[in-house]
């Protein structure tokens, strides 16, 4: 494999927001390649949103406070450019679609991004088409927002930030408020829009065991400080995530415990079906 | 304040004035409000107030148009009673009272025909700030949000044991501090929320912001536009000129 490109760096960064002396983050050094799929997780309150914020420029640009070291957005210091002109570097997909959709109809809020940008009509013409094909949502496209389920608005929210051609997309917790069927569905399309457009994606999500088979990289945040980092099959093989208040999957945690016993497997097994096949290669 | 939001909000229907371009509604609407000001006979009356109703019909929201104006009626009954005791005469007092119903009415005639969504253009078309436009337009989005808002936290506060609809007026008023506290704290987070999601949107981003939709009369728009006109001029020939 090639080299890949470093597209996020974070250097010996610290940050704390205006009127409150305690760091929330502390002394951070990470860096993140160009289409990595990664998951950011830690306790509640440890900073996840902070950081995601210091990716797109919402930190400083809009939220004020101490800033400390340096945030490397491809190949630019997020703080000498505004959060809207990072907007076509770095989409970012908040928790609520709800107040992430501003027009009274999914063509016109996608069209709302693309109009600030300066696009001529061809063009938006164009992405519109594209990006309402990429998401598969071209049935909803003349819909107002109260006439969408949550899983539509929550695609409808990525359109709007995709139709902008970013190469980094965040995701604060996105699925929060979907149910489990829709949420699987939403991770897999991250997983295809990470594969087939190379896009860098970065999700906050506390069910780990949804996104194990997209997912390749994990960052563990606690008290504002990276406790681990690294290629995320090896970290929940090596590293006991149960201390951070992450969720384990089930699967995971039966080979922990079988390891414990001195049952040892060669390989981290991600699912379940993956695992029953080994068991039952072993039995036999 | 019911009365007026029945009689002002656009409800998604289909007629010969539902299909035309906003600015045509706009222009008839506004003009026959401009006529209702300047109105001083009950002649002049007669005529704006049946070109106003012959639209209404021609929208198909005559009954919405009526229902504003019995609403609005209360105050129409104050209007003419306080001009009467105030020492004006009967015909002023019925002028005055005439020329509130064809203001209310001609106006509504615009904001029952076109969507929000044609009003956006409208201000687009009118070249005014976009600033003020976004406003607009993300107030009427979040209306219903924000009520359905409300409507959740009496819910959750009536389930806790208040009791909204008792006691004095004032024992009312106060009932209403505790669905009104979480209400304004939770707008306030929404609109911080946004306020986020709109900038990661590169809104502001330059100055040479474009529109992806613009407005185009057809034919049947200048056809409609001349007719209309043509009735004004009549109207002012009729009215100032030979004094009918
Ligand atoms: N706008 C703000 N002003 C001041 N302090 C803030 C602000 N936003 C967050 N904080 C504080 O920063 C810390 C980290 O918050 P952050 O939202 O980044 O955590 P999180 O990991 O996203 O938590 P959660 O999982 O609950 O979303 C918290 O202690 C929080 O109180
Ligand atoms: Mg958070």
């Amino acid at each position: 494999m090639e080299t890949l490109a470093e597209i996020i760096k974070f250097i010996n960064f610290s940050f704390s927001y205006s009127g409150s002396t305690t760091p929330i983050l502390k002394n951070i050094n990470l860096s993140i390649e160009e289409g990595d799929f990664v998951l950011l997780v830690g306790p509640s309150g440890c900073g996840k949103s902070t950081l995601l914020r210091c990716i797109n420029g919402l930190i400083p640009h809009l939220y004020n406070g101490a800033y400390e070291g340096e945030v490397i957005v491809d190949g630019e210091l997020v703080k000498n450019k505004n959060v809207n002109e990072l907007a076509t570097k770095v989409g970012f997909v908040f928790q609520n679609p709800e107040n992430q959709i501003f027009m009274f109809s999914v063509e016109k809020d996608i069209v709302f991004g693309l109009e600030n940008i300066g696009l001529e009509r061809n063009e938006i013409d164009i992405r519109l088409k594209w990006v309402l094909h990429a998401l598969g949502i071209e049935h909803l496209r003349y819909k107002p927002p109260y006439e969408l389920s949550d899983g539509q608005k929550q695609r409808v929210a990525i359109a709007g930030v995709l139709a902008m051609k970013p190469k980094i997309l965040i995701l604060d917790e996105p699925t929060s408020l979907l149910d489990p069927r829709t949420a699987l569905d939403f991770i897999l399309l991250l997983g295809e829009l990470n594969k087939k457009f190379g896009l860098t994606i970065i999700v906050v999500e506390h069910r780990i065991d949804l996104l194990t088979n997209v997912a390749n990289k994990i960052i563990v945040l606690d008290k504002g400080e990276i406790v681990f980092k690294g290629l995320l099959k090896e970290i929940i093989k090596n590293k006991n995530l149960n201390l951070y208040g992450v969720g384990v999957p089930p699967v995971i945690a039966l080979q922990n415990n079988l390891r414990d016993e001195d049952i040892i497997f060669d390989e981290v097994y991600l699912n379940v079906k993956d695992f029953a096949k080994e068991i039952k290669r072993r039995l036999i | 304040m019911f009365w007026l939001a029945e009689g002002l909000v656009y409800r998604r229907q289909d007629s010969i004035i539902h299909s035309l371009d906003p600015r045509v509604k706009l222009i008839i609407s506004f003009s026959l409000f401009i006529l209702s000001l300047f109105s001083s006979t009950i002649f002049e009356f007669t005529i704006l107030l049946f070109a106003i109703f012959l639209l209404g019909a021609l929208s198909k929201v005559l009954r919405r148009m009526t229902k504003t104006i019995t609403f609005s009626l209360t105050f129409v009954i104050m209007i003419f009673v306080i001009n009467l005791l105030v020492g004006y005469d009967l015909i002023f007092s019925i002028i005055i009272s005439l020329r509130f119903i064809a203001i209310i009415s001609s106006s509504s005639i615009f904001f029952l025909t076109s969507s929000p969504d044609e009003l956006d253009l409208v201000m687009r078309s009118l070249h005014l700030p976009y600033d003020l436009i976004f406003a607009f337009v993300t107030a009427v989005r979040f209306v219903p949000v924000i009520l359905l808002d409300a409507v959740q936290i009496i819910d959750s506060q009536r389930s806790r044991g208040l009791e909204i609809e008792k006691g004095s007026i004032f024992k009312r008023i106060r009932n209403y501090i505790p669905v009104l506290i979480p209400l304004i704290v939770q707008s306030i987070i929404r609109s911080e929320e946004l306020a986020e999601a709109m900038e990661s949107r590169a809104y502001g981003f330059s100055k040479k912001r474009t529109s992806y939709y613009t407005l185009h009369f057809k034919r049947r728009d200048y056809l409609i536009l001349c007719l209309h006109f043509m009735l004004v001029v009549l109207f002012i020939l009729l009215v100032y000129f030979f004094h009918l």
